[in-house]
Formats: C-alpha cells, sequence, structure tokens
C-alpha cells in the first residue's frame, strides 16, 4: 500500500463515516454538521485526482456556502426549543433490503467494469484548461449556468418574500 | 484551431436564433417587470411577441449542414438542429402561447398579486429550457436544461403561494425531481466512465466499437431512462403526478402536462436512439432498427408504458377532482405514447409525433374548460359539475368533446391518433400490446364520460350563468376546431410527422 | 503531485492543534474561583431576556442564497480571470463578451433584488 492508497482511503472513510451520521443522527443540526465533514472528504478526493480547482470549489461552494444555507434552513423553519427537530426510521428492513440490493449492484459494477480509463496527464495548472474550455467548447454551458443561477434566484426570492406581499395586501 | 472555434461559434449563433429570442423575452420581460409594472396587458403581450418572433425564426431557420458549438478536438458540437427538433418546438410554442392565452382569463393568475411579473418571466426560461431539451447531443447541456426546466417549473408549480395545495404541490415536486435529477447524473457518470465522453454519437460510435459489459450499461440506461421518466411521469416515476397537477395553478398544470412531456419525449427518444441503436446493422429508412449490445431496452420500455397505462387509467377511476383525473388521464396518455417507441422504426415514432399533435390540442382544450368552469364554481370536483351541460351548453359540449377526443372514439381527432398508434403497433407484430392499449382505452371511456353523465344527464339545483367573453370564446374554439378537423381531414399532420421523423446525422 | 500538499496539510493540522491549544489553555493555566456571577450568560453586561434559540427571519436565507450565487459567479470568474491574456492571444476580444454576457445575466438577478426590495431589513 503506497503512501497515495493510504490518504485515499482516510478521506474515504471520513466520508463514509460522517455521510453514515448525516442520516443516522437523531438531531437534524448534528447531520447538517456532520455533512461538512463529508464535504471535507470529497474535497480531498478531488485533490488525490489531482484536480485542485475543483477541490477549492468544492471547499468554497459547499462547505461555506451550501452547508450555511441547509443549517440556516433548519433554522429557519422550526423552533428548536419547543419542537424537537428529529428525524426518524421507518420501514428498516426494506430499505435494508433495497439499498443492500442497489448497493451490491454499483460494487459489482465498480468493480468488474472495465472502465475506460484516460492516459494520465499531469497538468500544472488545471485552472488554465478549464478555462479554456469554458469560454471555447462549453461556451453555451456556460451562459446557460448563468440563466440557471438567475431563475434559482429569482425563485428563491419570490417563495422567501412570502410575508411581506401579504401585509402589502392587507395596506392596499 | 482556436479561430476556427470562434468562426464555429459565430456561425452557430445563426442557427441558434430561436433560443436566442427566447433568452431575449426573458430579459426583456424581467427587466420591464421590474420599471413599469402597472399595466396588466404588458408583460403577456410583451411575452406572446417573444414566443411568435421565435417561431418565425425557428420557421426560417436555414437547413443546418452539421453541428452546432463544435470546437476544438471533435467535430462533434453540442446542438443539432433537424427536422425532429423543429416539430417539438413547435409543439412547445404552441403549447406555451395557449399558456399565456390562459393565464389571461385565469382567476389564480390574476389574483395573485404583486408576483404576476415572474410568472411570465418564468414561463419564457422553461420555454428556453425546453427549447435545448429537444435538440442538445451532449450530456452536459442535456443535463443543465433539465436543470432549467425543473427549476422553472418547480417555482410555477408553486406559484400561488398562499394557496396551501399548491405550496404542498411545488414542495413534492422539488423532492421527486432532485431524486430523478440525482438519478440522471449518476447514470451519466457511468456512461461517462465506460466511453469517455459525453457525447451522444460518440457514446454511439464507442459503444459499437468496443465491446463493453452490459450490467453497467444497463444500470445507466436504467438511470438515465428513470430521469427523463420523471419528466414524462412515466411509471414507476409518476407519483409525483397527481399533487403536482392537482395543486399548480391550472395553467402551469396545462403546460406541464402538454409541454414538459413533449420535451421530455423529445429528449428520450432522440438520447436513446442514438446512443443505443446499432447503426451498421440497420436500414434506416424502413425497417426496424437493430439494438446494441445485450440491453433491450425497447422491452423495458414496453414494460414501463403497460404499466403506465394501466396505472393511470385504473387510478382515474377513482378520481372525484377533475383536475386530479386529468392528470391520471395524461400519465396513461404517456403510456400510450410510449408504446410507439417500442416499436423502433420510423412508423412508431411517427405515430407519436401525430399523437402528441392532437393530444396538444384535446388536452389543453378540457383544461382550458375545466379552468373557466372552475373560476367561476371555485371548485373542480365532479359533483359539482353536476347538470353543467344545461346551465352553460358551450362549455358543457365543449368539454364533452374534447373528453371524447381523450377517449378515442370518432370522429375527433383522438380517434386518428390512435389508430395510427395502434395500428403501427400491430404492422410491427406487437400485437399484445396493442390489445392492452385498446382494452386500456376501453377503461378510460368509463372515467371520461362519468364527467360527461354527471354534466348531461343529471338536474341540479346550483345557480349558475356563465357569460363567457369574446376572446375565451376564440380560446376555446381554436383549440375544439382542430380536435375535431383533424379527425376528419388528418392529411397535413400526416405529412408533417412523416418529414419529422428524421433524426439529425442518421 | 501528492508531495504539493504536505504543507498545506501541515498548515491544516497545525491550525487545528494551536486552536484546540488555545481552547484548553486558560482553563489549564489560569485561575479558576468560580461564582455564580461569573457562570451566568455574559451578553455585553445585560441580562440575558430570552432563549438564544429563536426561529431565523427568513430575511437570512435570502442573504445566503444570494450569497451562493454570486459565489458561484466568482468561480466562474476566476479561471477565465487568471489566464485572460493568454486566452485573449488565442481567441481574441471575444471571449471578453462572453463574461459580459455572464456578468449581466447575474448582474440583472443584483437588480431584481434591489427593486423587489428584497435586500431591505425592515
Amino acid at each position: 500500500m503506497t503512501t497515495y492508497d493510504l490518504i485515499f482511503y482516510l478521506f474515504a472513510l471520513i466520508i463514509l463515516v460522517s455521510a453514515f451520521i448525516v442520516v443516522a443522527a437523531r438531531n437534524i443540526i448534528y447531520s447538517a454538521f456532520s455533512l461538512l465533514f463529508t464535504f471535507f472528504g470529497v474535497a480531498g478526493i478531488y485533490v488525490l485526482l489531482n484536480a485542485d480547482f475543483i477541490a477549492v470549489v468544492q471547499v468554497i461552494i459547499y462547505v461555506g456556502g451550501i452547508l450555511v444555507l441547509i443549517i440556516f434552513g433548519v433554522m429557519l423553519t422550526n423552533k428548536i426549543t419547543e419542537v424537537e427537530i428529529k428525524t426518524e426510521s421507518f420501514q428498516v428492513l426494506p430499505s435494508i433490503i433495497i439499498s443492500g440490493i442497489i448497493g451490491g449492484t454499483l460494487v459489482a459494477i465498480f468493480t468488474k467494469t472495465n472502465w475506460k480509463v484516460a492516459e494520465p496527464q499531469i497538468l500544472d495548472k488545471t485552472v488554465t484548461e478549464i478555462g479554456r474550455f469554458l469560454v471555447s467548447h462549453y461556451m453555451i454551458l456556460f451562459e446557460l449556468a448563468g440563466i440557471i443561477l438567475l431563475v434559482a434566484l429569482i425563485g428563491s426570492v419570490m417563495i422567501a418574500r412570502k410575508e411581506k406581499l401579504e401585509t402589502e395586501e392587507v395596506e392596499k | 484551431m482556436e479561430n476556427n472555434s470562434i468562426q464555429n461559434i459565430l456561425e452557430s449563433l445563426n442557427y441558434f436564433t430561436p433560443e436566442l429570442a427566447l433568452m431575449l423575452t426573458f430579459f426583456v420581460l424581467l427587466l420591464v417587470d421590474l420599471f413599469f409594472r402597472k399595466s396588466k396587458y404588458l408583460l403577456p403581450a410583451i411575452s406572446l411577441v417573444g414566443f411568435i418572433v421565435s417561431g418565425y425564426l425557428l420557421v426560417y431557420t436555414p437547413d443546418v449542414k452539421g453541428f452546432l458549438f463544435s470546437t476544438g478536438m471533435t467535430n462533434i458540437g453540442l446542438y443539432v438542429i433537424d427536422p425532429f427538433s423543429f416539430f417539438f418546438k413547435i409543439l412547445i410554442l404552441l403549447a406555451m402561447i395557449y399558456t399565456i392565452l390562459f393565464s389571461l382569463s385565469s382567476k389564480e393568475i390574476n389574483e395573485a398579486g404583486g408576483n404576476r411579473g415572474e410568472y411570465y418571466v418564468l414561463l419564457s426560461s422553461f420555454a428556453l429550457g425546453m427549447f435545448l431539451l429537444t435538440s442538445t447531443i451532449d450530456l452536459l447541456l442535456m443535463y443543465l436544461s433539465f436543470e432549467l426546466v425543473s427549476l422553472s417549473s418547480y417555482i410555477l408549480a408553486g406559484f400561488t403561494r398562499n394557496v396551501k395545495r399548491s405550496a404542498e404541490a411545488s414542495l413534492k415536486y422539488i423532492i421527486f425531481g432532485a431524486v430523478a435529477s440525482g438519478a440522471m447524473l449518476y447514470g451519466i457518470s457511468i456512461l461517462y466512465g465506460l466511453t469517455g465522453t459525453t457525447n451522444l454519437y460518440l457514446i454511439n460510435f464507442y459503444l459499437s466499437n468496443q465491446n463493453i459489459e452490459s450490467l453497467p450499461l444497463v444500470i445507466a440506461g436504467l438511470l438515465i431512462i428513470g430521469g427523463i421518466g420523471f419528466k414524462i411521469s412515466m411509471a414507476p416515476f409518476h407519483f409525483w403526478t397527481p399533487d403536482v397537477y392537482e395543486g399548480a395553478p391550472i395553467t402551469i398544470t396545462a403546460v406541464l402536462s402538454v409541454a414538459s412531456k413533449a420535451a421530455g419525449f423529445a429528449l428520450l427518444i432522440r438520447s436513446l436512439k442514438i446512443m443505443f441503436i446499432d447503426y451498421t446493422a440497420t436500414n434506416l429508412q424502413s425497417s426496424a432498427w437493430a439494438i446494441l449490445s445485450q440491453f433491450k431496452w425497447n422491452e423495458l420500455i414496453a414494460g414501463l408504458a403497460v404499466l403506465t397505462m394501466t396505472l393511470g387509467n385504473l387510478a382515474a377511476l377513482w378520481q372525484s377532482n377533475l383536475k386530479r383525473m386529468l392528470a391520471y388521464s395524461s400519465i396513461a396518455h404517456a403510456g400510450y405514447m410510449l408504446t410507439g417507441f417500442v416499436i423502433l422504426d420510423n412508423q412508431g415514432i411517427m405515430a407519436i409525433l401525430i399523437y402528441f399533435f392532437i393530444y396538444l390540442f384535446m388536452n389543453l382544450g378540457a383544461f382550458f374548460v375545466v379552468m373557466l368552469i372552475a373560476d367561476k364554481l371555485g371548485s373542480e370536483e365532479m359533483e359539482d359539475y353536476t347538470g353543467l351541460g344545461y346551465k352553460a351548453p358551450f362549455l358543457g359540449v365543449s368539454l364533452t368533446i374534447f373528453l371524447i377526443s381523450l377517449t378515442g372514439i370518432p370522429p375527433t381527432a383522438g380517434f386518428v391518433a390512435k389508430l395510427y398508434l395502434f395500428g403501427a403497433l400491430i404492422k410491427a407484430k406487437w400485437i399484445w400490446l396493442a390489445v392492452i392499449g385498446v382494452l386500456n382505452s376501453v377503461i378510460s371511456l368509463y372515467y371520461y364520460l362519468k364527467v360527461v353523465k354527471n354534466m348531461f344527464l343529471r338536474e341540479s339545483e346550483i345557480e349558475y350563468s356563465h357569460n363567457l367573453g369574446h376572446g375565451n370564446l376564440l380560446i376555446t374554439l381554436s383549440l375544439l376546431i382542430p380536435t375535431l378537423l383533424f379527425g376528419i381531414y388528418f392529411k397535413p399532420i400526416i405529412e408533417f410527422a412523416e418529414q419529422s421523423v428524421r433524426i439529425f446525422g442518421f | 503531485m501528492i508531495e504539493q500538499y504536505i504543507p498545506l496539510i501541515l498548515a491544516i493540522l497545525i491550525a487545528l492543534l494551536f486552536s484546540l491549544f488555545l481552547l484548553k489553555a486558560s482553563s489549564w493555566f489560569g485561575p479558576q474561583r468560580p461564582n455564580p456571577e461569573k457562570l451566568s450568560t455574559y451578553e455585553s453586561g445585560m441580562e440575558p431576556v430570552r432563549t438564544a434559540r429563536e426561529r431565523f427571519s427568513v430575511k437570512f436565507y435570502i442573504v445566503a442564497i444570494m450569497f451562493i450565487i454570486f459565489d458561484i459567479e466568482v468561480v466562474f470568474l476566476y479561471p477565465w480571470a487568471v489566464n485572460l491574456k493568454n486566452l485573449i492571444d488565442l481567441m481574441g476580444f471575444f471571449i471578453i463578451a462572453e463574461m459580459f454576457i455572464f456578468i449581466i445575466i447575474l448582474l440583472a438577478g443584483y437588480l431584481y433584488l434591489l427593486k423587489k426590495g428584497a435586500l431591505k431589513w425592515d
């Protein structure tokens, strides 16, 4: 086992354990914080794959943004003191069987399949290549991403502005 | 090489004008809504103009001889324009234009207060996403436009937020949609791992030249079919449909049941046909296509089609809410249309196109009449419709015609649609599928006619008078006349569909 | 390749250990003479009125969404900006137009937020 393997399994362990806590934790806040470690672990895997830019993006957006959003979401939906936020499990046995089957199939796929292996290219800076693709080949995707973000912004504002709108109508 | 790629992109933009027009409409609507928000008719007028301009550009876009946005290392781009996508884009535009017209007289939309601007803005982004879905040939672009369509429709489904069931519909839609797009993305990643490319044509090339294990291919195919199946409400991914259709504003229900389904079908047919057909062994003009590898996806789709139509029809039998019943009926129709794809030849695709064209008019018509009555009556319960046929004869008769057409009884257009579909099935020796389809149509007769019976054969004491405006009358007529006319004179649709089966490249 | 990251890992480790050390250090080295006043919640000298675990206003959510969206914009901007010169040499000023379109799209979102009063805190 090389150091590379060792680091990989370390990150994989972090991901698996924290992801398990996400689904198993009784308190939803614990789930949210456990997700932090999952995201970090994934960032570590990206580093191992030489995708340094993606790893940084993962940390900035998922850890810095999405997770904060999730925690806000938890905090604004429930009165934490009065109602216990709990996640309960139903139908444990059927779900174990089904996810066992799905998991088994996926493991079989990932171990048995003859994946197409790309030539290992060591790039000094992945950012340069990403930038070049973004403005040339994937230019239309790039602009489309902007529109999707805009739609998401409009939608969230529209949904979140609820209370204010009602007061406006009362004033009329 | 790089300069060449800019040339390509700029050239491609010439063919991309309908989509650019939609993008522009989106922005103009957004800005106009922000700065001039007084007039009631301004925004719908702008969106109508935008859609019509886009349609005009669509019709006058010259025939492309290559892929759009191809640059760099491969010559195969991200986007194609072909008769097949043209057909679905026309369909989507028609549905969008009707939706805008419906919204003008919809009580739900007009009473929604300060958010009417967003409604039109999101409708145009919805249209843009569907346009991209119909002609994308790259898995990445496919996923992104899928997300654009989904995001816009989640928000639109919850548009009347103060109504509890609308918020519920939106939430359920988001949860199901997130699972579906996650599954699709997973399938895409497996496919990418197998072939090393996201382009549908290159995937096909790789799959037909390389020996690939069938298990990962089957799983990837299943996941992708599942993701798209969510959009066309194919069983077993249909659970969201009744709740969302019932909870969403009825104009949105109408557009979801026609336009977003059309985009889903276009995507399903295009992606599966390009990826999983063996072109070396196929005579593409007439005979059946040969399937690549051991993944017999057409048998899978046959099973799902049977499941979809049977579940849809059986569940529709028990519904007392008209919107919910129409939701289940739209599931059943998706099932009928899927059977056309099982045959794996151009006849089957043609039958689907014919069916879709007719389905557009009859389904939109049924939803529009239900909307008009529900706005007046304040309810969509079937019980409240008793005796309506005498109090509002025009609406009653129109609804009856639309429902009869949905059943598929001559002389309405629905009959022609089913005739071509089941005819194609029988011709291709899929007789058991045709038999199940016919049996399902018989079941559907019961619940469609239950509405008619309620309207005409029972007396009621409800006071109801409907003063239908000229505009609504015209809209109803413009949906009613095709429904009847295409039942007798259907040659133009057949020709249009015949021209439109051609998918780019093959 | 991995060797490049050793300083990073070291930095993370040191930061982690040092902050843990500082947390514990005061209890290790400082004198501890507790009384009830000292142990009560300290809120800038005020008497604490209610519990701190309250429901958040939904406005925080809009701010968070806004943050993520403009965060993603920056992420897209970055690979473009770091080799701008290179890209202009390759493809001319077309790429500047592309980025402007992208920025304008998101600027429209900002304008929307301003106009709809989503940023007003009343």
